[in-house]
């Protein structure tokens, strides 16, 4: 039995079968607010947990919506198939603008908000996009690579940005963790393809999901393996949550860090979101 | 003499037109029933590559093959169908096991090639049709999680016989081979509406 | 991911509008577009989290469709039936017009080619039983006009001209009828109760294929499983196949040993389709027929019939195949051909034939 540095141990589940905010068709991502409330995307909506695990507000997401984002400010951010919609605190648009050429809906795989830039992993493309405020383009993350984009076997890119202004994008079909400057100059990459140890990542295409904790470290998820493991500063392997607290079925783990470090991961097959502590 | 003849005849005469009715009937009640040529195909949904498909088909080398849906294949380098991802890599880190034990899964590299490093590259898979005998291992790898599900058994009707009745039907343990109106290949639309095996 | 549908992945452009197949409903020959599989797969919501845009190649890949051989066409399925109708045809012709044995060795010959050789003997009138049988239990089981055609034209020309079917076209019968050497007797109250056993072969395919047996499948799955006797036990599909598993070309090999002593083993005492022939043979309109009041009371009609259908010189038009031979050796139809002009060969020891008595 390998032992790691760090434990993690389920400290509460959401959405539970049975429960207020029970997900009955589908479960498409989770987003920690600056203010530790979960916030979740399926079944057509946008819903918000409060403290005890009941609903606090939910409003209707738009079609296909596939992910979400909530900014330091408490807005919300939806992708669609070609757009992102944002809603306010309360659940009313404020904004939104297309993503790729018209006629072409891009397909919106994550979305994430670094103070004035909106960053949207654009998965038909294969490239992360930065919009600013207003929703004008402004910058390619990922075109730099050796060939012009990141590879997607999977047809879906998962990104974070942490409170520098670094961007982790999964390439999964390089097996690796990239990192880049805002501007698209690329910083790091690690991670590589392996079946044998834990630190690899295991299958065609992994890790499918990440998100970035406070104290730098990655967190990524994997399919096939149905694991989370977490990474830490230096890249070193810091813990493993195995494979019991998740289907073996799940092609994505929708990951989400909140502020105290509590890792927050939403399985899309039970549809139910789990949330990690260190123990 | 002629009584018994015309009586006969009569006997004769009555059966006949009582047999063109009862033709006649059956076959009224058939061709309102009738619809298109059917034939047998692999349902995607059900099928579990068990290897019976390779075994059970009255040809000795199986109409059955596997076929490649292009449009869901993540055209991945590491395919699990393909290579087998657990075995020993070589010295480019690339696993060197095969899944197919008749080699019959063929790769060619698409877009831009990187000859360097392999981990940049797309690769087309194709299915080498003579070579492959149906054993559904290459499906079976490909199922999700691990691949995209673009890999599935097909019923291939340049080789298919089409027998009245399937012989891998009778053997299928999860009753995978359903009959579908001709040009077979969909099998999940007439889910449920066929009525054989 | 949540559930998406297909609408806008690459190719659904390429496909129009698909109007779903009910089998139950008229004949129709809808084109399926090869996306239509694609759609399908959206009903499995796992599979639904798959539906996403291929990689973007940049144009420089073409995607390609994989290929789909297309199954046997109309044109030729329409062929089949209408090669069944003129070897019917034809076989009534050489049987009851021309009385010519020849005509009709020749006609089984060239019917055992295409329907056994080519068309490896699937979907043959005997098995069609079972297809019926199935259509009229359950109307949702797709039985194409074809099948129909080929269950219904054998039974037609019983009805008009005789068991046509077995002596011309049949091959199966061919198979037999080309084995036999020296045919013997087998006694009358034997043959009696022999003649019973394809009926209850009809039965029994009639139920499993109408109805069949709860049954376990090996992965415990729980099923009904139908299933088609007459395909599985048919003794000679071995040959059309030349392969086959090991208890049936050791069943055909029995049958052909069989087969070369006594005449058409298969065809009087286990073909169900027989059984039904013979039915309806037994009051059809022009038969193979010992002309009373023309013979000489020889007996040797009797001798050639291998299969003992003529007694007291009448033929016993349900057992009769209409094979001819007793049209061959009949010195009176010698002479009457003769006399025409036609060159008949004297009767000697034909194959088939018992020899001179």
């Amino acid at each position: 039995m390998e032992t790691y540095p760090r434990r993690y141990a389920p400290v509460a589940t959401l959405a539970g079968r049975g429960t207020a905010g029970e997900f009955r068709k589908s479960l498409s991502g989770v987003a920690v607010g600056a203010d530790r409330a979960i916030h979740a995307l399926g079944d057509g909506e946008v819903r918000v947990f409060d403290a005890n695990g009941g609903v606090a507000r939910a409003w209707k997401a738009p079609d296909q919506a596939a992910c979400l984002a909530v900014a330091a400010d408490g807005r919300v951010f939806v992708g669609a198939p070609g757009r992102v919609e944002i809603y306010g605190v309360a659940g009313n648009r404020v904004g939104g603008f297309a993503i790729g050429k018209a006629g072409q809906p891009a397909d919106v795989s994550a979305v994430k908000v670094f103070r004035d830039a909106i960053l949207v992993a654009d998965a038909s493309a294969r490239l992360v996009r930065r919009y600013d405020a207003n929703g004008v383009e402004r910058g390619l993350i990922g075109s730099q690579h050796k060939t012009g984009s990141f590879m997607l076997p999977n047809r879906s890119l998962d990104i974070d940005v942490d409170a520098a202004g670094t961007v982790y994008a999964s390439d999964t079909g390089r097996h690796q963790v990239t990192t880049w400057k805002l501007d698209g100059t690329p910083v790091a990459a690690f991670g590589k393809f392996g079946m044998a140890r834990p630190e690899d990542f295991v299958g065609c295409c992994n890790p499918v999901n990440l998100a970035v904790a406070p104290d730098g470290c990655v967190v990524t998820g994997e399919k096939v393996a149905a694991r989370v493991k977490v990474f830490g500063p230096d890249r070193a392997l810091l813990a493993v949550i195995g494979p019991e607290h998740f289907d073996p079925m799940c092609i994505h783990i929708h990951l989400a860090v909140d502020s105290s470090g509590r890792i927050v991961a939403g399985d899309p097959v039970r549809r139910t979101i789990t949330i990690f502590g260190r123990s | 003499m002629s009584d018994t003849t015309t009586r006969r005849k009569f006997i004769d005469t009555t059966c006949r037109v009582v047999g063109f009715a009862a033709l006649g009937g059956v076959g009224a009640v058939l061709t309102s029933r009738a619809s298109a040529h059917g034939v047998y195909q692999v349902d995607p949904l059900k099928c579990t590559s068990c290897d019976l498909c390779r075994t059970t088909c009255v040809l000795s080398l199986s109409a059955v093959k596997a076929v490649n849906e292009f449009s869901k294949c993540g055209y991945c380098m590491l395919c699990p169908a393909y290579m087998d991802v657990t075995s020993a890599p070589n010295e480019k880190g690339v696993p060197s096991g095969k899944v197919c034990p008749q080699d019959a899964l063929k790769r060619r590299v698409v877009g831009k090639e990187d000859p360097d490093d392999p981990n940049n590259n797309y690769y087309e898979y194709t299915v080498d049709e003579p070579a492959c005998t149906g054993c559904g291992k290459c499906v079976k790898a490909c199922k999700p999680p691990m691949g995209n599900g673009s890999l599935r058994l097909e019923i291939r009707y340049d080789r298919c016989v089409t027998c009245n009745e399937c012989s891998i039907l009778i053997a299928c343990p999860e009753a995978a081979i359903v009959r579908v109106p001709a040009p077979g290949l969909s099998p999940l639309v007439t889910h449920g509406e066929t009525a054989n095996g | 991911m949540d559930d998406r549908s297909l609408a806008d992945a690459p190719g659904a452009e390429a496909g129009g509008p698909v109007a779903p197949s009910r089998c139950g409903g008229h004949a129709r020959r809808p084109l399926w577009p090869l996306i239509l599989l694609v759609v399908a797969f959206a009903s499995s919501a796992l599979l639904a989290q798959y539906q996403k845009k291929p990689p973007d190649f940049g144009g420089v890949h073409a995607f390609p469709t994989p290929t789909h051989p297309e199954p046997r066409g109309v044109v030729l399925l329409s062929l089949d039936v209408a090669m069944l109708a003129v070897g019917l045809g034809l076989g009534a012709y050489f049987v009851l017009k021309r009385r010519s044995r020849t005509g009709t060795l020749l006609l089984s010959i060239a019917a055992i080619a295409y329907f056994g050789f080519y068309r490896k003997g699937c979907t043959c009138p005997i098995g069609s039983i079972q297809n019926v049988t199935l259509s009229l239990v359950d109307p949702r089981y797709i039985i194409s006009p074809g099948i129909i055609a080929f269950f219904l034209l054998p039974l037609l020309a019983a009805l008009l001209f005789g068991r046509v079917f077995c002596g011309g076209v049949c091959p199966l019968g061919t198979v037999q009828d080309l084995v036999l050497l020296r045919p013997m007797n087998v006694p009358r109250k034997l043959d009696r109760v022999l003649r019973w056993i394809p009926f209850l072969y009809l039965a029994l395919a009639i139920f499993f294929a109408g109805w069949g047996l709860p049954t376990v499948t090996s992965s415990g799955k729980a099923i009904v499983l139908r299933r088609f006797l007459i395909c599985e036990w048919d003794p000679f599909i071995g040959i059309f196949r030349l392969s086959g598993p090991f208890h049936m070309l050791a069943i055909g090999a029995g049958f052909i040993l069989v087969g070369m002593f006594y005449g058409r083993p298969y065809c009087r005492w286990l073909c169900p389709y027989g059984g039904l022939l013979s039915i309806l043979s037994r009051v059809s309109w022009k038969n193979v027929t010992v002309t009373p009041d023309k013979e000489t009371y020889c007996g040797m009609c009797a001798d050639a019939c291998p299969y003992g259908a003529i007694h007291d010189y009448n033929a016993d038009r349900a057992t009769c195949v209409s094979c001819a031979r007793c049209y061959e050796c009949c010195p009176r139809e010698i002479v009457r051909l003769r006399r025409e002009g036609i060159p008949a060969k004297r009767y000697v020891s034909v194959p088939g034939g018992r020899g001179p008595a």
